[in-house]
């Protein structure tokens, strides 16, 4: 089953199906459903960044009109380890009196010491934060290759210095949440959720409830942004969950916007003293880094080094990382976009275009010297893979993106930016991620006598256009137009499918599409070959058409569904198993590097204005060029790569969360100083597809965020000469960095 | 928000009426874009809320040969987006073209801006300590400050002001109609309307609790005018820094006199950068002397642990103001 090679509509420009519903706001999103007498709920938090409950009197609350339910997330006697930790949750019949019900909780606090920042923490000798181990040490390690105490001996540029950026926070459009209402019985749960994993988010709800599979259904018809912290029903969600089986009536809970910022989710910071180190050719030999972060209070794996230095590690021989991950007495970190690569990049990028100023290199001759070399024995085992010719993929987008900007012309020497106060320079930079898919992800297409096609799957469309690539796929089959396809999809009962994460989505459902859409297609010409009196083989679609080969008849498809003596025709597709793929080398060949594949690679360009009287940086315009293997739907996917680079525009010159260190407490948890950029903050933004469609369907949600926050900072340092080292590279910190040049110390 | 009584009077001797002696429990309500906020964030709690959108006569604009009277409810939009105020108030006008975005700029009002409350993220988060609301001390001085006053020299509360229409209106020489008890009418120069809270119930502005800006006059002298606003972000965003000047003559070479320059985000009110205008009272308007004028502005000040880069913003937008103003080229407009 290979994807068709000449294509009528996959690979082309197609407008998403649901613009004009988004556009207009008939589009209904979590957040807009409304049911009958429906409740509101809401999250009581802790103030403190740290604090024992001492008790918690919800008598008065109890009284307010209006009140209907509680239902208890921590005891007294328990400990909260952030600003906004939960610790009950309130339903009533109206969100103002729901206010007053909140207001009226007394909750004691015993304040405990905490802390917020990464230095803090790491300096700290007690455990503010309630994991394992006497201090806030969350992990550390070190990490060397062989011999590499003489790694830097003998070359003929080394450089080393700080970067870095902070905490930041997902701050998705629709916040997290859901509505939630039993049925009459109070046996079936169904929760209308802002989430990118509708199966999970039932299954999450199910196993707390101890009920029957089946019994939950989660919908999300329309999403407004999850980038990683929407996986599951949160605590929030099994809230709103509780209080509606108590009240035996609908309750909506999502978070306000403080909360959103405050408790949706962190991306990890990311800090490190890196050495860098080449011959004078521009072979980089060495890379050290000694690094640090925080993921707020969670466990575990926070933020990973691992992949540093980024990118280019297959070609630097020695290599050397020392870190540390602190807990800090903020909201727990959770996947963003493309976890640990945006950091990652910061951490190597920057320090090669440094190493590059030092050398007196061009830094895009520096990174075409050192890209990742091809894997050959990967190349031969698969030539489809990355890994087997990243380097290939790289020095084409480099070409590619060379051209597209103008690179050989524009650029300059770092500080050559021009003689105003306002200087323009370039900056670049790479980034990988791998995007595969994955099953199960079934998809029923079905035909019906009466013309219509229905497609559809329990996946949801995250804003990415999913519905829209469902539609092409089975349109593309079917010789129809994709706005003939009703796509049905974000339905727990409409089966399993995968989580959207990792930019596995379309890599994961476009094979079980092509799949359903191929069966739906064969039982209909046979179904109808039976009814024409042919044979199955004389049949076969065209745009539009049913052909009849024995008379040359061409049948409108529509008509051709008349002719059924059925009321549709349904195929259903689906990966083969873990286990079939497993045991089948040539199926696993056929489904994870033909049909899907994963790996790619992208560059970036940014092209910025740095005024340095005011310290202000206007990125004025952007390239990126980015592969995905065989491109479904070619606007979408440029507006996923535009999509990523404004988000990456916001690491760079914009996002943070700023926390107080005396109360612990998020200062800015909202978008009047968590600042965004607005339509007048934007870069001309050029994306081009590296269209390379023999390897299959290749995710594009995270790559094009990962290069843009370096891009850009190693453009605000080519324009000016002065490296400002921690994003977001905001005025007083670009004015820093001048005025410590000037002063003698850059 | 707390429940409150909703008045809606039809004239502003009924709305003074409605006011009282002290500041907390009744408010005055025009675009709501300050209010409604602090009351979804418990920072404001008024019992009464009194609503100036029903008084005829508020929001009109009148153009005379000696002076502009504009109502205190004409709208941001309004005002930015007014022929004849953009010719004589470049100030005025480019200011409130630049204010929040065009939701902000359609129910801000003139009197609105002129009366807000101040942006300092302690006040406005009813967990933090803050002298405005009753606590004992100011969280900014030793927190979170980078963009807080840095001319903190005996304020105990460092908030920054946030009008950008009264430096350009104090600039100006303009003067607020206030309506007061007893229909006690008071004239005050913007100049004289600001000061520095350090308490609960102080505001930001000498307008008593049971007072009432009715409009804002600013005399037509034929003053060349200009603003400038350093901000970090084209759209929606504060200025960081912000500065309006006005002066006489002082285009084309001649010399410029009764120059006044005022500062707004620096200090806990706009400020009026006295030594800035007396560095080029009497001279021409050129790079070199904005520039010097700049250096004098920034003089005296005293920035806390985080927001020293805006004494060079400062500088800069002083500079950049009186070169708009004096019609020089815009050498930073790449």
């Amino acid at each position: 089953m290979p994807w068709p090679t000449t294509r009528r509509l996959i690979g082309t420009k197609i407008q998403r199906l649901d613009g004009v519903e988004k556009a207009t706001g008939r589009a209904k999103y979590a957040f807009d459903i409304k049911r009958p007498r429906m409740l509101f709920a809401k999250v009581i938090r802790s103030p403190h960044a740290h604090a024992t409950i001492k008790s918690i009197d919800t008598a008065a609350a109890e009284k307010v009109a209006g009140y209907r339910a509680l239902y208890q997330i921590k005891k007294a006697g328990a400990s909260v380890f952030f600003a906004g930790d939960e610790i009950l949750a309130i339903a009533a019949d109206t969100e103002e009196h729901l206010e007053d019900c909140v207001r009226a909780v007394r909750i004691e606090y015993t304040v405990q010491p905490h802390a917020v920042r990464e230095d803090d923490a790491l300096r700290s000798k007690t455990n503010t934060t309630g994991g394992p181990g006497g201090n806030n040490i969350n992990a550390a390690g070190d990490f060397s290759t062989d011999n590499f105490e003489n790694a830097f001996n003998g070359l003929a540029a080394t450089h080393q210095a700080d970067y870095g950026v902070g905490v930041i926070s997902h701050q998705c459009l629709e916040s997290h949440g859901l509505v939630a209402e039993w049925d009459a019985k109070q046996e079936n749960l169904t929760v209308w959720a802002s989430t990118q994993a509708v199966p999970n988010t039932a299954e999450g709800l199910r196993v707390h409830f101890k009920l029957k599979p089946g019994q939950v259904k989660c919908i999300t018809n329309y999403m407004g942004g999850g980038f990683g912290s929407k996986f599951g029903p949160d605590i929030q969600g099994i809230a709103a969950a509780e209080l509606a089986r108590t009240t035996r009536q609908a309750v909506k809970l999502m978070l306000d916007r403080a909360e959103e910022v405050t408790v949706g989710g962190i991306r990890p910071s990311a800090y490190g003293n890196v050495k860098i180190g080449a011959t004078k050719e521009g072979q980089i030999r060495a890379y050290e880094v000694e690094c640090h972060g925080t993921g707020g209070i969670s466990r575990g794996a926070t933020v990973s080094f691992a992949i540093l230095p980024y990118v280019y590690g297959p070609a630097i021989p020695n290599i050397k990382r020392r870190h540390r991950v602190a807990r800090t007495n903020i909201q727990i970190a959770r996947a963003m976009r493309a976890p640990n690569h945006p950091q990652n990049s910061i951490l190597t990028e920057l320090a090669i275009d440094d190493l590059a100023a030092r050398l007196n290199i061009n830094p895009m001759t520096l990174r075409l010297a050192n890209l990742p070399p091809n894997d050959q024995a990967e190349a031969q085992a698969n030539p489809r893979t990355f890994v087997g010719q990243r380097a290939t993929i790289y020095r084409t987008e480099i070409e590619i993106i060379r051209k597209m900007c103008g690179w050989d012309r524009a650029w300059h020497a770092p500080g050559q930016g021009g003689k105003g106060v306002v200087k323009t320079g370039l900056g670049m930079a790479l980034h990988t991620w791998g995007g595969g898919g994955r099953g199960p992800n079934p998809t029923r297409v079905t035909i019906n006598q009466n013309g219509t096609v229905v497609a559809q799957s329990s996946s949801q469309d995250l804003g990415t256009a999913q519905r829209t690539v469902t539609a092409i796929i089975v349109a593309e089959i079917l010789g129809l137009q994709p706005t003939d396809i009703t796509v049905n999809l974000g339905d727990s009962s409409f089966g399993p499918s995968t989580p959207s994460g990792g930019s596995t989505t379309c890599p994961g459902t476009s094979p079980a599409i092509l799949k359903a859409a191929e069966t739906a297609r064969d039982a209909f010409l046979t179904s109808l070959a039976g009814r024409l009196n042919v044979q199955r083989n004389q049949l076969s679609i065209a745009p539009g058409v049913v052909v009849n080969m024995a008379n040359n008849q061409r049948i409108p498809f529509r008509q051709a569904c008349g002719m059924l003596n059925v009321a549709s025709i349904q195929g259903n597709g689906d990966w083969p198993t873990q286990k079939e793929l497993q045991g089948n080398a040539k199926l696993r060949e056929e489904w994870t590097t033909r049909l899907s594949n994963q790996g790619v690679g992208g560059v970036q360009i940014a092209e910025v204005k740095v005024d340095t009287e005011t310290g202000v940086v206007k990125c004025s315009r952007f390239w990126a060029v980015q592969d995905c293997g065989l491109i479904i739907n070619k606007l979408a996917c440029e507006s996923q790569v535009a999509g990523g680079v404004i988000m990456g525009l916001n690491y760079a010159l914009y996002e943070e969360c700023i926390y107080d260190r005396a109360t612990g407490r998020q200062v800015n948890p909202n978008m009047e100083f968590y600042k965004l950029a607005g339509i007048a903050d934007m870069p001309s933004i050029k994306v081009h597809m590296h269209d390379m469609p023999e390897r299959g369907v290749i995710g594009i949600g995270e790559p094009p965020t990962i290069a843009t926050a370096a891009a850009v900072g190693n453009a605000i340092f080519n324009a000016t000469g002065v490296r400002v080292p921690i994003a977001p590279y905001t005025p007083e910190r670009v004015l820093a960095a001048l005025a410590n040049r000037r002063a003698g110390n850059g | 928000m707390k429940n409150f009584t909703y008045y809606r009077p039809t004239t502003a001797e009924q709305a003074v009426a409605l006011l009282e002696a002290r500041f907390g429990n009744t408010e005055m309500l025009a675009g709501g874009t300050d209010l409604l906020s602090l009351q979804k964030d418990y920072i404001a709690q008024p019992a009464r809320v009194v609503s100036l959108n029903g008084i005829a006569g508020l929001n009109t604009i009148t153009i005379g040969q000696r002076s502009v009277t504009i109502g205190a409810g004409v709208t941001l939009a309004a005002i930015a987006g007014h022929v004849q105020l953009s010719r004589l108030f470049p100030a005025l006008a480019s200011a409130a073209g630049e204010i929040g975005g065009p939701q902000i700029r359609n129910m801000g009002t003139l009197g609105g801006n002129l009366c807000q409350r101040n942006r300092c993220w302690y006040f406005r988060d009813e967990h933090s300590p803050c002298l405005l609301r009753g606590g004992n001390r100011c969280s900014a001085i030793e927190g979170e400050n980078k963009y807080h006053a840095i001319f903190t020299a005996n304020h105990r509360c460092v908030i920054a002001s946030p009008s950008t229409l009264a430096t350009g209106l104090i600039a100006l020489g303009a003067s607020a109609e206030i309506l007061g008890p007893q229909n006690r009418r008071r004239t005050v120069e913007l100049a004289k309307f600001y000061r520095a809270p350090a308490a609960a119930n102080e505001r930001e502005h000498t307008l008593a609790a049971n007072e009432l800006i009715t409009s804002v006059t600013i005399p037509v002298r034929g003053l060349t005018n200009a603003a400038y606003e350093v901000r970090q972000k084209q759209s929606s965003d504060w200025p960081i820094v912000q500065c309006a000047v006005a002066f006489s003559a002082g285009r084309n070479g001649e010399k410029a006199t009764g120059v006044r320059i005022v500062l707004s985000h620096v200090a806990p009110t706009p400020m009026i950068a006295e030594a800035a205008g007396r560095a080029v009272e009497n001279r021409a308007i050129t790079a070199v002397a904005a520039t010097a004028a700049g250096r004098a502005a920034a003089e005296g000040a005293k920035p806390l642990s985080q927001n020293g880069y805006k004494v060079r913003l400062v500088e800069v937008a002083v500079k950049r103001a009186l070169m708009i103003a004096a019609g020089l080229p815009r050498y930073w407009e790449a």
